[in-house]
């Protein structure tokens, strides 16, 4: 690594010096390194290794706070052990804060004190950004988003055939000239949103999605150019960039005049835009933001679509998106719209705001140099589903279900993976 | 009253005011202006984070049962030992003599609390993990506080023989409250408010069924 440079280390420490609320310095001051936070994460668990402990995450970020930005710090250092921000240093924190941690937030729940780790580590994440040393691959990432509007830079061209594609597809299905895909229609109510893992790798879970749309009759459009739920600006630490990403979407709902931006099946992009969104902009939106989850279960409640439990007879079970249940409240919710739509329903142990991370989060689908950590550490997630006994996996996450693909061949599990519009639409009763 | 007296009075104001002093900061700085808008209740949030979710399915607690007991058991010693350590800064004008029934049950209470707290010190030591994951700070803070505890017992007993030992020990803990972790007595609950808001604000707190 090059010699930091003053420049570099001073915008890093405005991170720590310049707090904007309580939440910061209470979190660096009240980890009391008992240590017990170490088996609740999946990385000391798969790894077995203390260097993977949060609390030794946590203290990466400690250490310079207190070096930099305390008496004791400054005048013992050793005594609290206060580090100075150099070469070292900023490499440990690449390696165990970008490569060793899927910001799942597990580890909050049991920490004993109640340290918001998950949030310290994304602190570290924005010393790394301030310094420009978030790894090269997760950057790769954020500037596709900043630059084509998609965090896979899908061409425009590409991404309407795909649709047309799917649209054709549809429209063959239901035989109905009204079941269509809508690209760019203003004044519709609904604005959808994609992980573009969707177009790229899974197009059939966006038709399966415009059939729930079609059977609850609603009016709902996609946008051509920005339909990218995703925010990796949430991973890389950069609050400039997941802003500029942030906008996107919000002004693409501005454009076309929709009323709700439902967002698509993300875990990570439904935390970005509907919790962070509004604070990356600095303000508040005027208008409604729901994910897919609680739109379908709206459906459901509201008699607009009609599920048959029976259509679907294989076991099933939950991966919770961590973003979504631990960091976003629908865990209920994601049950809710399974119950309805699978009769052998089957939960993994742990499951909910408890549940192990797919290890695909935290932008680590993204930084190949970490693969190997990371099919590790899916060990954990294959070893729940092989125990459940189930042949199909639903999670509401096409990051999740690319890690799961992955962990799904590694370890030979031998199910399927799926979204909740695909479980949904094949529990689907279209009535004509 | 004599010198060590007056010099633990200077040792508990300067605890005191540097402690007041992080609680202020705390408030001044505020509670985080969240843009998003809320799904729950921040309040109920904040009531499950200080009762319930200290104890609902923590791994820290059920898979570590005897450093989680010991821990909790070395907590309650050291609120019991500041408890006594006022006691006995009053009782210079008081005079007032507890019961020996009372003596007894704070001397085997504070005997099994000391004993955990000088076996937390000695785990930190021993285990290979804990030593990575410590500082000096954290033998230092772990030690004076056993051995407070394990003075206040004494001082119980003793106080005429070694009553001047203990309020040293007892200035030297408070000072050093100010710069070590010890501090965490007010970060604690600071973590724990704040981790209420965030999850009582997205719903993730206190959990709930769905309808």
């Amino acid at each position: 690594m090059k010699k930091l440079t003053k420049e570099q280390i001073d915008k890093a420490l405005k991170v720590l010096k310049m707090p904007a609320d309580s939440k910061l310095i209470t979190h660096l001051n009240a980890c009391v390194h008992c240590g017990l936070c170490a088996t609740s994460c999946m990385y000391f668990i798969a790894l077995q290794n203390d260097k993977y402990t949060p609390a030794r995450k946590v203290e990466l970020v400690a250490s310079l706070y207190r070096r930099y930005c305390t008496l004791t710090g400054k005048i013992v250092p050793k005594l609290v052990n206060a580090r100075e921000l150099d070469e070292q240093m900023a490499e440990e924190m690449i390696d165990i804060l970008f490569g060793a941690c899927t910001m799942c937030g597990r580890c909050v729940k049991h920490c004993s004190i109640g340290v918001d780790i998950a949030y310290i580590v994304r602190v570290g994440r924005q010393m790394l950004a301030a310094m420009d040393l978030v790894p090269a691959t997760l950057q790769a990432t954020v500037d596709a988003a900043l630059t084509t509007g998609n965090n896979m830079a899908i061409p425009t061209e590409e991404f309407v055939d795909t649709i047309q594609w799917m649209e054709e597809e549809l429209l063959d299905e239901m035989n109905d000239k009204n079941a269509r895909i809508p690209l760019d229609e203003k004044d519709k109510h609904i604005l959808y949103t994609l992980n573009p893992r969707e177009p790229k790798f899974f197009p059939l879970s966006i038709s399966a999605m415009a059939k729930v749309f079609y059977a609850a009759k609603e009016s709902w459009t996609l946008s051509s150019k920005m339909y990218d739920v995703t925010n990796y600006g949430l991973f890389s630490g950069n609050n400039e960039h997941a802003a500029v990403i942030a906008q996107h979407l919000y002004d693409e709902v501005k454009r076309l005049n929709a009323n709700t931006l439902v967002l698509g099946e993300c875990g990570h992009g439904s935390r970005a835009t509907r919790w962070e969104g509004p604070n990356y902009l600095g303000m508040e939106y005027d208008f409604d933001v729901i994910t897919v989850v609680e739109l379908i279960n709206d459906y459901i409640r509201s008699g607009r679509i009609k599920l048959d439990k029976s259509l679907i007879k294989e076991r099933v079970t939950m991966h919770d998106p961590c973003h979504l249940s631990r960091n976003g409240g629908l865990e209920s919710e994601l049950r809710f719209a399974l119950n309805n739509s699978v009769s052998d329903f089957v939960e993994m142990t742990p499951h909910g705001f408890d549940n192990f991370c797919c290890g695909g989060g935290g932008g680590q689908l993204a930084m190949s140099e970490y693969n190997d950590r990371r099919i590790k550490i899916g060990e954990i997630k294959a070893e729940q589903i092989r125990k459940t006994g189930a042949s199909i996996v639903v999670t509401p996450c096409h990051n999740c279900i690319d890690q799961l693909m992955q962990i799904n061949h590694t370890y030979k599990l031998n199910v399927k993976i799926k979204s909740i519009a695909e479980i949904v639409a094949d529990a689907l009763v279209i009535e004509k | 009253m004599y010198w060590y007296h007056w010099t633990t009075i200077l040792a508990l104001s300067i605890c005191i005011s540097v402690l007041f002093w992080h609680f202020i900061r705390l408030i001044s700085l505020g509670k985080p202006k969240d843009y998003s808008r809320k799904s729950g209740s921040i309040t109920k949030g904040v009531v499950y984070s200080s009762t319930k979710a200290m104890v609902d399915h923590k791994e820290s607690a059920y898979l570590h049962i005897p450093t989680y007991f010991a821990g909790m058991v070395y907590h309650i010693g050291t609120f019991v030992s500041l408890f006594l350590y006022v006691f006995f800064l009053l009782n210079i004008l008081l005079q007032i003599s507890l019961p020996p029934w009372l003596v007894w049950i704070l001397v085997a209470g504070l005997l099994v609390s000391s004993i955990c707290g000088f076996s937390l010190f000695i785990k930190r030591l021993l285990l290979k993990p804990m030593r990575n994951l410590s500082n000096l700070d954290d033998y230092l803070s772990n030690f004076l506080v056993s051995l407070f505890q394990l003075f206040t017992l004494l001082n119980l007993l003793y106080s005429n023989n070694i009553e001047a030992i203990y309020y040293i020990i007892a200035s030297l803990m408070l000072l050093y409250m100010t710069v070590g972790k010890l501090k965490h007595m007010v970060y604690f609950f600071a973590a724990r408010y704040h981790l209420g808001f965030f999850y009582g604000w997205r719903n993730v707190w206190p959990p709930h069924k769905s309808k």
